[in-house]
């Protein structure tokens, strides 16, 4: 004998919102890093000065005209200011003649 | 780091991300929310937190240096978009188990069996609202989802809430939206959750627990909206647990503090609501997120001298590495939380002080030595500024944090007074109190007025029936 079905019958909607960005495409990349000028943007956390001091020294060695500009430069990029912190950069790659950026750190 | 890296790439700097192994993942997910399917990451293995020097330099030299510059030389091809309903679809049709089943498999519950969100339960939420469905309360990251009033209808279905919550469930995610909480750090590593404290008539209106247990599940109102909160940051923002949500741990929602107004009104005390800007009478919501917190046990004494200081070592201790957010991180937006009993506020307030009065005491008396202070930054959180003397000498902190060269001078854990926050609930007659560790600007207290409909009272009425 089949048991009756009190389950009920429900026709549920979608809980989501709609995505409010189109996705754009990456910058273009650079042929090299040889004599190009690489900015370090770090949010002050996980021993990213450590980890860009040894970039640097690597970068360097691979490609001896590639040129660094410190995180101390930009201030961190993470914090209660980071809006602000952020919207300024393009104005100050510019002044520094920065052609990419490492960032970090995601831990 | 990821924000950074889409403003540059946006900027037209090609950039690589430095990402640990076990944030692969998420950032991948974030940087769809970025507006760029495919963010060049170069990865660290493992937690760069745990390596020696000569790890950490074998890994960076030996894989991490690579990836950064495959990132910055080679174009990769971003993934197609993902076809996804619309924002007044039906997405499952069928029985209970069949509809719970469905939002279960595509990630759209917590666990926990969900009420169908048909399209009654809806209209009958948005009856208790006199704004459009459609309405856009904001764009919520990591996903960049809208935020509508239809949304936050079917999300308080799920959650099991009533439809008179509505009012509530729509100031909460205006508070949501507002960038000064920070919405976009719900998923960060401490996995701080968010506490919501009501404040108005509305409490007893809707039946709200202020008394006994008041941060414990058992009441509706008081845990369904709890539950709301996280399904909506789930479901709209997009915080994903193994994606989006990196919580190391993390904790289930709290459930909402209502605060005990009849015994703040009879000692004149201001409510937290009165403390975030709004009118007494005023119908409020205040967030913030706290990553953590304790309960005090028998808080003794008959004046505030004798009760204060368990209270103002407890405030410390649960706020360690906390002070990242006092210095450093995000300085000056650490706001511990202090709930304390209506008979500790009474007994305190007997001997003739006001809540600023209290403040006042805590932030002369909470306080480590700056030796401790540094330590924690320098040595246990590998922070990247850390030196009190050095912010202090720029400007960056108030001058209390450095008025000697004495490693043992004490210092406070906040900017001033009233960023020490202080609620009033749970059992009147225990003498306890429960002090929360704050997320600084990752969770910055944020409050919003509760907008009723016009016909509030008839349509509450009509509930009741």
């Amino acid at each position: 004998m089949s048991k009756p079905n009190n389950d009920g019958y429900y026709q549920a909607y979608w809980p989501r919102g709609v995505r409010q960005q189109k996705t754009r495409a990456l910058a273009p990349r650079l042929n090299s890093l040889e004599g190009k000028t690489v900015a370090q943007l770090w949010d002050y956390l996980f021993k990213g000065d450590e980890v860009f001091e040894l970039l640097e020294e690597g970068l360097k060695k691979k490609y001896p005209g590639v040129k660094f500009v410190s995180w101390r430069d930009f201030g961190s990029t993470h914090g209660g200011d980071e809006k602000d912190a952020l919207a300024a950069l393009p104005k100050r790659f510019k002044e520094l003649g920065v052609d990419a950026v490492i960032s970090g750190m995601a831990c | 780091m990821l924000r950074a890296s889409a403003a540059c790439e946006a900027a037209g700097y090609p950039t690589s991300s430095l990402t640990c192994e076990g944030f692969f993942k998420q950032a991948a997910a974030t940087s769809i929310g970025l507006g760029m399917r495919n963010i060049p990451l170069a990865l660290v293995p493992g937690h760069i937190g745990n390596k020696s020097k000569d790890d950490l330099r074998r890994d960076i030299l030996g894989v991490t240096m690579q990836a950064v510059v495959d990132n910055l030389t080679v174009a990769t091809t971003a993934q197609a978009d993902s076809s996804e309903p619309g924002a007044r679809d039906i997405v499952v049709k069928g029985a209970f188990a069949e509809v719970n089943r469905y939002f279960y498999e595509h990630e759209l519950a917590d666990g926990l069996p969900i009420v169908p969100p048909t399209r009654d339960a809806i209209e009958e939420f948005l009856k208790f609202t006199d704004r459009q469905p459609d309405e856009m309360l904001g764009v919520l990251l990591p996903d960049r989802r809208a935020a509508t009033v239809w949304n936050v209808a079917v999300n308080g279905v799920m959650a099991g809430c009533r439809p008179e919550y509505m009012p509530v469930l729509i100031a909460l995610i205006e508070a949501m939206c507002d960038p000064k909480y920070g919405v976009e750090h719900s998923g960060n590593t401490p996995g701080g959750d968010t506490l919501i404290i009501l404040n108005g008539p509305i409490i007893k209106e809707l039946g709200f627990n202020y008394l006994q247990g008041a941060l414990r599940d058992g009441f509706l109102p008081n845990t369904s909206v709890g539950r709301f909160w996280r399904l909506y940051l789930r479901n709209v923002a997009g915080f994903l647990l193994h994606k989006t949500d990196k919580a190391t741990f993390g904790n289930t929602w709290r459930v909402v503090l209502a605060e005990n107004e009849d015994v703040l009104k009879s000692i004149g005390w201001p409510t937290i609501s009165a403390d975030m800007g709004f009118k007494a009478g005023d119908n409020t919501v205040t967030i913030s997120r706290y990553t953590g917190g304790g309960s005090l046990s028998s808080v003794t004494g008959s004046t505030p001298e004798e009760m204060l200081p368990y209270l103002a070592d407890s405030l410390v201790k649960f706020n360690n590495w906390q002070i990242t957010f006092t210095t450093s991180h995000g300085p000056g937006t650490l706001r511990p939380l202090a709930v304390i009993t209506p008979i500790i506020a009474e007994t305190i307030a007997k001997a003739g002080w006001k809540k600023s009065d209290v403040q006042k005491w805590l932030f002369e008396h909470a306080r480590i030595t700056a030796h401790d202070f540094e330590r924690q930054l320098r040595d246990w959180n590998i922070r990247g500024v850390w030196d009190l003397k050095d912010d202090v000498t720029h400007g960056r902190i108030p001058k209390v944090f450095y008025e000697s060269d004495d490693p043992n001078r004490l210092v406070p854990i906040v900017w001033k007074a009233e960023d020490f926050m202080i609620a009033v609930g749970g059992d009147p007659l225990r003498n306890n109190a429960y002090v929360f560790g704050h997320n600084g600007f990752l969770g910055f207290p944020t409050a919003k007025k509760i907008e009723l409909p016009k016909e509030w009272e008839r349509l509450l009425a009509a509930q009741a029936i």
